[in-house]
């Protein structure tokens, strides 16, 4: 038997290898969606309950009597409830958005420095920024708080911001750093030579390019700040400045009956996030450099 | 346009010289080709041209413009680039409106210089695409289109026609040569293809590990090779180098190979072999100016055949000569078997000697 008739066989059963891996992957995939979003899907039945109807044994598994009620009561500015809520929920969404723009403000310029030239230390100050992600962020915690008493900013959303940037931030311009590494210096060449500074270039030609980068990292920050709950809970103590996950938890600790209330209101601090996500994931592109190297 | 000035050029990377005290002049108007084997330095010289990557040591200037310190944007150059540097989210209409929108032209002026470039290579059908939707071999053409809407005092070129198929390429070529004819514009042009270099370029650099071998017209690199580097990088196929030693016989100067044969030399010759450092002599000839006799002929010297390719209007075959492999072409006519023994003539006058020692070209006076 020659060599050549033997052939046809070994991409058949590599195939058929790779169809049962296939499956597996899907299998698991599915087991993975359930366990993530059942948990969610509970979360917004029990929502819409009553809260008779949510404290019953056995559940109700899908509500009698579906009820938009706790929703009403939570975005009420006029009732006690609605307006805490709704004022934690500007306070997250204002230091969670804050933390964002300044953390791709420092990013930006920082990832590229870093992607970009050759100066001293430049390796040791890389390290040094990812030095701070080697540690659990509750390490942390005393020292900040003492130095956030120093400069004044406890009780202030400021010192939450400024906690927040520092565990984003490294992270923030490790990812970028990842993005320009990918985008050939030979655009910025191309656009000095054309006319451009290097600022214009880096304008016109690089930032477009990492726009998928940018997101990325704005979104991981956003997500990283608003979800954020010991630092909230050490540095402010004065109930108009909580933010949501803090407020939620305090809250509801006082009111701990009202299961609907509590879902509502997880499900109310999860729509940021969600939004956020839709909005933008359509620059979540395929890679924007192609077409413009050979490779 | 203008002329460019090279002095004393030096590029280091850590303790690795990429360019070494490279000098030379290109004058108004020329067009002059850089060529050498890969990693060499010819991208890095460019680069260094163009002002992307800082200068070690030494000087450049453009026209009468010392340019060390000048931003790449304020030396009035064009860079087609080894690997095109498009950019991505643009379309090619953009690309090449580019550079035009940075020095802030009439956007009429613009659109006539686009469309009009756009023509001469071909791609006005192409305008509205982004490169990733192109063939290489039209992403090549966007770059240099990038580069021909302006109208700088000098164009560097990185092997703007290594990606084209043979057929492009030679017309790209034809393309660029009458687009320098007719602009008179000055030109570096880098490539590694010598066949590019020898029929576009007036004179051409040629460079390994960094030196500057030698830099003169093609013809004079073609005749007279100034090391055993450059003598087997140009031409092809390469030049022939078989090493030899010096003896003297009967108070006449000869070649004897390990082999035991003896080459007589003219008296020209004998006197390039007396200023030889040491007696390792390398002979060099190249494949037309070698005579191949099937039986043993005086002055002729018994080769081996190793291999024939019949390429149609002429036949190269190689033979062992001394150790070395020695490239001949022969007539189609001719049939030559491998591995048959034949005989070489040499013609004196045409032939290249070698110090053995120091690789450089021997001269008679
Ligand atoms: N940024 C750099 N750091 C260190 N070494 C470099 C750097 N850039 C180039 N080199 C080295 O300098 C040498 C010359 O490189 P260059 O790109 O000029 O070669 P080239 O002649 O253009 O080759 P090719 O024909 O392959 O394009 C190479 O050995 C290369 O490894
Ligand atoms: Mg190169």
């Amino acid at each position: 038997m020659s060599i050549a008739g033997e052939r046809p066989v070994i991409p058949r059963r590599s195939r058929r290898q790779v169809d049962g891996w296939r499956w597996a992957g899907r299998i698991f995939l599915v087991l993975m969606l359930l366990y993530t979003a059942a948990p969610m899907a509970w979360m917004l039945l029990t929502s819409i309950k009553s809260g008779f109807a949510a404290m019953q044994m056995p559940p109700q598994w899908w509500p009698e009597e579906p009820t938009l009620a706790s929703y009403a009561k939570l975005l009420d500015p006029q009732n006690s409830v609605g307006a805490d809520f709704l004022r934690f929920f500007w306070n997250s969404l204002f230091v969670s958005t804050m933390t964002t723009i300044l953390a791709v403000i420092v990013a930006v310029p920082a990832a590229y420095a870093f992607s970009r030239f050759s100066f001293p230390g430049r390796k040791f100050l890389f390290f040094a920024v990812l030095l701070r992600n080697m540690f659990p962020a509750v390490i942390f915690l005393v020292p900040l708080f003492i130095l956030m008493r120093v400069l004044g900013l406890v009780n202030t959303h400021g010192s939450l911001i400024l906690t927040y940037l520092t565990f984003g931030l490294p992270l923030a311009i490790w990812l970028l750093k990842g993005f320009y590494d990918n985008i050939p210096i030979q655009l910025e060449q191309a656009a000095r030579i054309d006319g451009a500074t290097r600022f214009q270039a880096f304008l016109l030609i690089v930032m477009p390019l990492s726009v998928p980068g940018i997101i990325a990292t704005a979104i991981y920050s956003f997500i990283a700040a608003w979800n954020e709950y010991i630092y909230a809970y050490t540095f402010l103590s004065k109930n108009d400045q909580l933010t949501l996950p803090v407020g939620i938890q305090r809250f509801f600790s006082e009111n701990t009956t009202d299961f609907p209330g509590l879902m509502a209101a997880s499900f109310l601090m999860s729509v940021p996030v969600v939004v956020l996500f839709l909005v933008l994931q359509r620059y979540f592109v395929r890679a924007l450099t192609e077409g413009a190297v050979k490779h | 346009m203008a002329h460019v000035v090279l002095k004393d050029l030096v590029k280091t990377y850590g303790s690795f010289n990429a360019v070494n005290h490279v000098s030379l002049t290109v004058n108004d108007g020329e067009f002059v080709a850089l060529v050498g084997p890969s990693g060499c330095g010819k991208t890095t010289t460019l680069n260094l041209v163009a002002g992307l990557i800082p200068i070690t040591s030494g000087e450049i200037a453009i026209g009468d413009r010392v340019v060390n310190d000048l931003d790449p944007k304020d030396r009035d150059i064009a860079m087609v680039f080894q690997n095109y540097a498009l950019y991505p989210q643009k379309s090619v209409y953009k690309n090449l409106a580019f550079p035009l929108q940075m020095r802030k032209l009439p956007r009429e002026e613009i659109d006539r210089k686009v469309k009009d470039a756009a023509r001469v290579l071909d791609m006005t059908h192409l305008l509205e695409r982004k490169p990733r939707e192109l063939s290489g071999g039209q992403q090549q053409r966007v770059a240099l289109g990038r580069a021909l809407v302006r109208d700088p005092a000098v164009f560097l070129m990185d092997e703007p026609l290594s990606n084209l198929d043979a057929k492009l390429r030679v017309q790209m070529r034809s393309e660029i040569k009458r687009f320098h004819q007719d602009l008179k514009a000055t030109i570096i042009y880098v490539t590694h293809d010598q066949l590019e270099a020898v029929t576009m370029a007036d004179r051409m650099a040629v460079m390994n590990g960094g030196f500057l071998q030698q830099y003169d017209s093609p013809a004079q690199v073609f005749a007279h090779p100034v090391n055993m580097f450059v003598a087997s990088f140009i031409g092809s196929p390469a030049m022939s180098l078989v090493p030899l030693e010096a003896t003297t016989a009967d108070g006449e100067t000869v070649l004897t190979s390990a082999e035991g044969w003896i080459l007589p030399l003219s008296a020209r010759n004998a006197r390039k072999v007396a200023a030889a450092t040491s007696n390792k002599i390398v002979l060099g000839a190249r494949h037309s100016t070698i005579k191949l006799h099937k039986s043993a002929v005086p002055g002729a010297v018994p080769a081996k055949t190793y291999t024939v390719e019949p390429t149609g209007d002429i036949t190269f075959v190689q033979a062992f000569l001394a150790g070395a492999i020695v490239n001949i072409s022969v007539p189609p006519t001719v049939a030559v078997a491998p591995d048959a023994a034949v005989w070489l003539e040499f013609d004196q006058d045409r032939i290249h000697l070698f110090d053995g020692e120091t690789e450089m070209a021997l001269n008679a006076d």
